[in-house]
C-alpha cells in the first residue's frame, strides 16, 4: 500500500467490532449526524467504519427550548433534550433511508422506563438492515437521562431486559463519565448481556452570561464535549480496558473530542478496539474519513499489519 | 484543499479577494471559490473561524523518534470551534470564472475578531450554501426590504438580486444603532424627513431609493426601522396584496415587522439569526417555535438552518 494514496478502505483498516464487520474502525458519535440523509451529500458513507444515529425514544420529543448550545474553550456545551421524532415515524420516516446506507448502522436508543427501552429495542431488533442499536443510559440533559446510567443494579436490569429481545443485533451500552467509578457501571453493562461498550458521552457542564447573570443554556446545565473532554476520555477508557473490558473480552468504542488520526491513535493504545467522531462533524462531516486515510499511513509508517497491533499497546511504567 | 463538492453543497478554502470596512465596527470581507453552487439571498454560509488546518486530521508527516516533537497537545485552545455562520451578503461570477462571495461581520468574539484580521489572498474555509432563502415575487410587485444592524446583509445580496432581475418597484429601509455601526458605503446624505432616495450603495453597481433610520439620529430619520417602514407604506400609497416586505434584523425588529405587516396585510419574509452548531441539522441547536396545525399544540421547534433562516411571518410562533 503506497502511503501517497489513502484508503479509507485498506484492508489493514478492517475491524471486527463484536463480530460485526467494519470497514473502518472510524465511526460517527450520536446525535451528531442525524439519521443519514443529512450528511449523504458531503459525507462518502462507504467509507465510513460505521454509523450511530441521533437517540430515539419510544414517544416522540419535541427536545428543550433554546438556547441549547453554547461554545466554551475547547468545545461545546448542548442540551437538546433528545428532540426526536418518536419509534413510529422513526419506523417509517428514517429507516427506509437507513437501511440503504453503505455502512454499519446503529440506532442510538433511549428511554424513561425499562419498559420503553424494550419496546423500542425490540421493535428495531425486528428491522432488517441494522447492525445493532446503541443504549443511551446516558443523557445528561433529560430529568431522568442518568438514571439507568449511574446505578449499577439498574443498568444491569436494563441491559439484560433488552438483551433479551436483542436476538439479532448487536447490542452497545454507552456509558456516562458522570459517575463515581465507571468501572461499575462497565462491569454491570457487560454483566447484562452487552456485546461492546461505547464511551463516553458528555460530562455536565455549565456557562453563565455575566452581563444578565443567567446561565447560557435554557436547561441550565448541559453536556460538554470537544477536545476539553478527550483527555478525560482517554483516561476513562483506559481504565474500563485495564479493569474489565480486557478480561471480559469486550471491545470498547471510544470517543469524545477525537480531531484527528493522532487522537484516534490515542484511544486504540488504551483499549479502543474503534473510535467514534462526534462534536468534529459539526465543523468537518468528512472527518473520520480523513482520519481512517490517515490512520492507513501511520500504521505503514509503522509497519503494522492491523490496527488491532494498537489496541491497548500503551506503554505504561514497570 | 477543497473537502466536498456537490451540486448543492460546497466546502472548500475561499482566498480573499478584497476587506473593506463600510463603518467603523463592520468588515466586508469579499473571497473567492473556484466555482460555488447556486445560491439564493437568505442562504448562510458557515466559515471556519480560524486558520486553515486542513491537514492537521491527517498529520501527513509522522515525525520518527529522532525528530524533534511540539510539547503541544492541542491545537485548537485558542481558536473559534464551531464553524460561524454568516448570511451571503453578496454574490457575483467573476471574469475569471469564480465566484465571489461576501459577508459582513462585526468583530465581537473569537471568531468574528480572527475574520477581521484577514488580509488579502488569506485562506479561509467556507461550507455552503445553506438553508433557505427569499423567494422572489412577481417582478412587478413591489417590494419593500427592512434591515437592522447585524440584519443588513442578506438584503443586500437581495437587492443584488432584484436589481439582476430588473425589479423596479424597490424600497431599502435600513437601520442602526448610529451612524458609524451602518454597513453600507453611503453615496449622498439621506433624507431626514423619511423620502426614499438613492443615497446607498448597497453592492457594486446596485442601488435603490433607501431609507435610513439611527436610534440616535445621526443620520437619517431619528428612530427604528419599524417607524420609517409605518411612514413610507402610509405616504406610498402601495396595493397592499402587490407588496412584499422582506426583513432581517434583531428579533424584536422581525416582531414588530410582522405584526405591522400583518395588520396591513402586506406579505413578508423574514430571515432569522440563531446560534447554530452545524448548519446543516444535524445538532438541532438552532430551533424557532413554528406553526404546524398537525401537531396537537398547534407548532413545533423547526431548524433554522434547514427550514430556514427565511419564513414566511405567518409560519413563526411568536408567543
Amino acid at each position: 500500500m503506497n502511503c501517497a494514496t489513502p484508503n479509507a478502505t485498506d484492508p489493514r483498516l478492517a475491524t471486527d467490532l463484536c463480530g460485526v464487520r467494519l470497514r473502518t474502525p472510524i465511526l460517527t458519535a450520536s446525535g451528531t449526524c442525524g439519521y443519514g440523509p443529512e450528511y449523504a451529500d458531503v459525507l462518502d458513507y462507504r467509507r465510513l467504519g460505521g454509523f450511530t444515529t441521533k437517540s430515539v425514544t419510544l414517544r416522540e420529543r419535541p427536545g428543550n427550548n433554546p438556547e441549547r448550545i453554547v461554545e466554551v474553550r475547547a468545545g461545546m456545551l448542548n442540551a437538546i433534550g433528545l428532540a426526536n421524532v418518536g419509534m413510529d415515524r422513526f419506523m417509517v420516516e428514517k429507516l427506509p433511508f437507513i437501511r440503504t446506507m453503505p455502512t454499519a448502522v446503529f440506532v442510538n436508543v433511549a428511554g424513561h422506563s425499562m419498559d420503553d427501552y424494550v419496546r423500542v429495542a425490540e421493535t428495531l431488533d425486528g428491522a432488517d438492515g441494522l447492525a445493532g442499536i446503541e443504549l443511551n443510559v446516558s443523557c445528561p440533559n433529560v430529568s431522568d437521562g442518568l438514571m439507568f446510567g449511574t446505578d449499577a443494579r439498574l443498568l444491569r436490569e436494563l441491559v439484560a431486559a433488552v438483551r433479551g429481545v436483542t436476538r439479532r443485533g448487536k447490542l452497545i451500552v454507552k456509558l456516562t463519565p458522570n459517575v463515581t467509578d465507571i468501572c461499575d457501571l462497565a462491569r454491570a453493562a457487560i454483566d447484562g448481556g452487552a456485546d461492546a461498550l461505547s464511551m463516553i458521552n458528555t460530562y455536565v457542564g455549565m456557562a453563565i452570561d455575566t452581563q444578565n447573570w443567567k446561565p447560557m443554556l435554557a436547561n441550565v446545565t448541559g453536556g460538554l464535549s470537544g477536545p476539553a473532554i478527550r483527555p478525560l476520555a482517554l483516561y476513562l477508557i483506559h481504565r474500563v480496558y485495564r479493569g474489565v473490558a480486557r478480561e471480559a473480552k469486550i471491545p470498547i468504542i471510544g470517543m469524545g473530542g477525537i480531531q484527528s488520526t493522532r487522537d484516534a491513535i490515542e484511544f486504540f493504545l488504551v483499549g479502543a478496539s474503534a473510535v467514534a467522531v462526534g462534536t468534529a462533524l459539526f465543523i468537518d462531516p468528512t472527518l473520520p474519513v480523513k482520519i481512517a486515510d490517515g490512520l492507513c499511513e501511520y500504521l505503514e509508517s509503522k509497519n503494522l499489519q492491523s490496527v488491532s497491533e494498537l489496541i491497548g499497546q500503551v506503554k505504561l511504567p514497570a | 484543499m477543497t473537502l466536498v463538492k456537490t451540486q448543492k453543497l460546497c466546502a472548500a478554502e475561499a482566498r480573499v479577494t478584497r476587506v473593506e470596512h463600510p463603518c467603523r465596527a463592520h468588515v466586508r470581507l469579499h473571497f473567492a471559490l473556484p466555482s460555488f453552487p447556486k445560491s439564493d439571498p437568505g442562504q448562510f454560509v458557515q466559515i471556519s473561524a480560524h486558520p486553515n488546518r486542513d491537514d492537521a486530521p491527517r498529520e501527513l508527516c509522522w515525525p520518527t523518534d529522532e525528530m524533534p516533537r511540539p510539547m503541544m497537545a492541542d491545537w485548537s485552545a485558542e481558536d473559534a470551534f464551531l464553524r460561524r455562520p454568516f448570511s451571503l451578503a453578496d454574490r457575483r461570477e467573476l471574469a475569471d470564472g469564480r465566484s465571489e462571495l461576501t459577508v459582513i461581520s462585526r468583530a465581537i468574539g473569537r471568531g468574528t475578531r480572527w475574520l477581521d484580521s484577514l488580509q488579502i489572498g488569506d485562506a479561509l474555509n467556507i461550507s455552503g450554501p445553506l438553508g433557505r432563502g427569499f423567494r422572489l415575487p412577481a417582478q412587478s410587485d413591489t417590494c419593500i426590504l427592512v434591515g437592522g444592524g447585524v440584519g443588513i446583509p442578506p438584503l443586500i445580496y437581495l437587492a443584488r438580486q432584484l436589481c439582476e432581475a430588473r425589479f423596479s418597484d424597490v424600497v431599502v429601509i435600513l437601520g442602526a444603532m448610529s451612524r458609524d455601526l451602518l454597513p453600507v458605503v453611503l453615496t449622498a446624505e439621506p433624507a431626514c424627513n423619511g423620502a426614499a432616495r438613492e443615497c446607498v450603495l448597497l453592492a457594486d453597481g446596485v442601488s435603490y431609493p433607501s431609507i435610513v433610520a439611527t436610534n440616535d439620529g445621526t443620520l437619517g430619520i431619528r428612530g427604528l426601522v419599524t417607524d420609517a417602514l409605518r411612514e413610507h407604506v402610509s405616504h406610498a400609497g402601495i396595493l397592499a396584496d402587490h407588496t412584499h416586505v422582506f426583513a432581517c434584523g434583531p428579533e424584536r425588529m422581525l416582531h414588530a415587522v410582522a405584526e405591522q405587516t400583518r395588520a396591513l396585510g402586506l406579505h413578508c419574509q423574514l430571515c432569522i439569526e440563531r446560534m447554530m452548531g452545524c448548519g446543516m441539522g444535524t445538532c438541532l441547536s438552532c430551533v424557532t417555535a413554528v406553526n404546524d396545525a398537525s401537531r396537537p399544540a398547534g407548532w413545533r421547534w423547526g431548524l433554522a438552518c434547514g427550514e430556514g433562516p427565511v419564513f414566511d411571518r405567518d409560519r413563526l410562533k411568536w408567543d
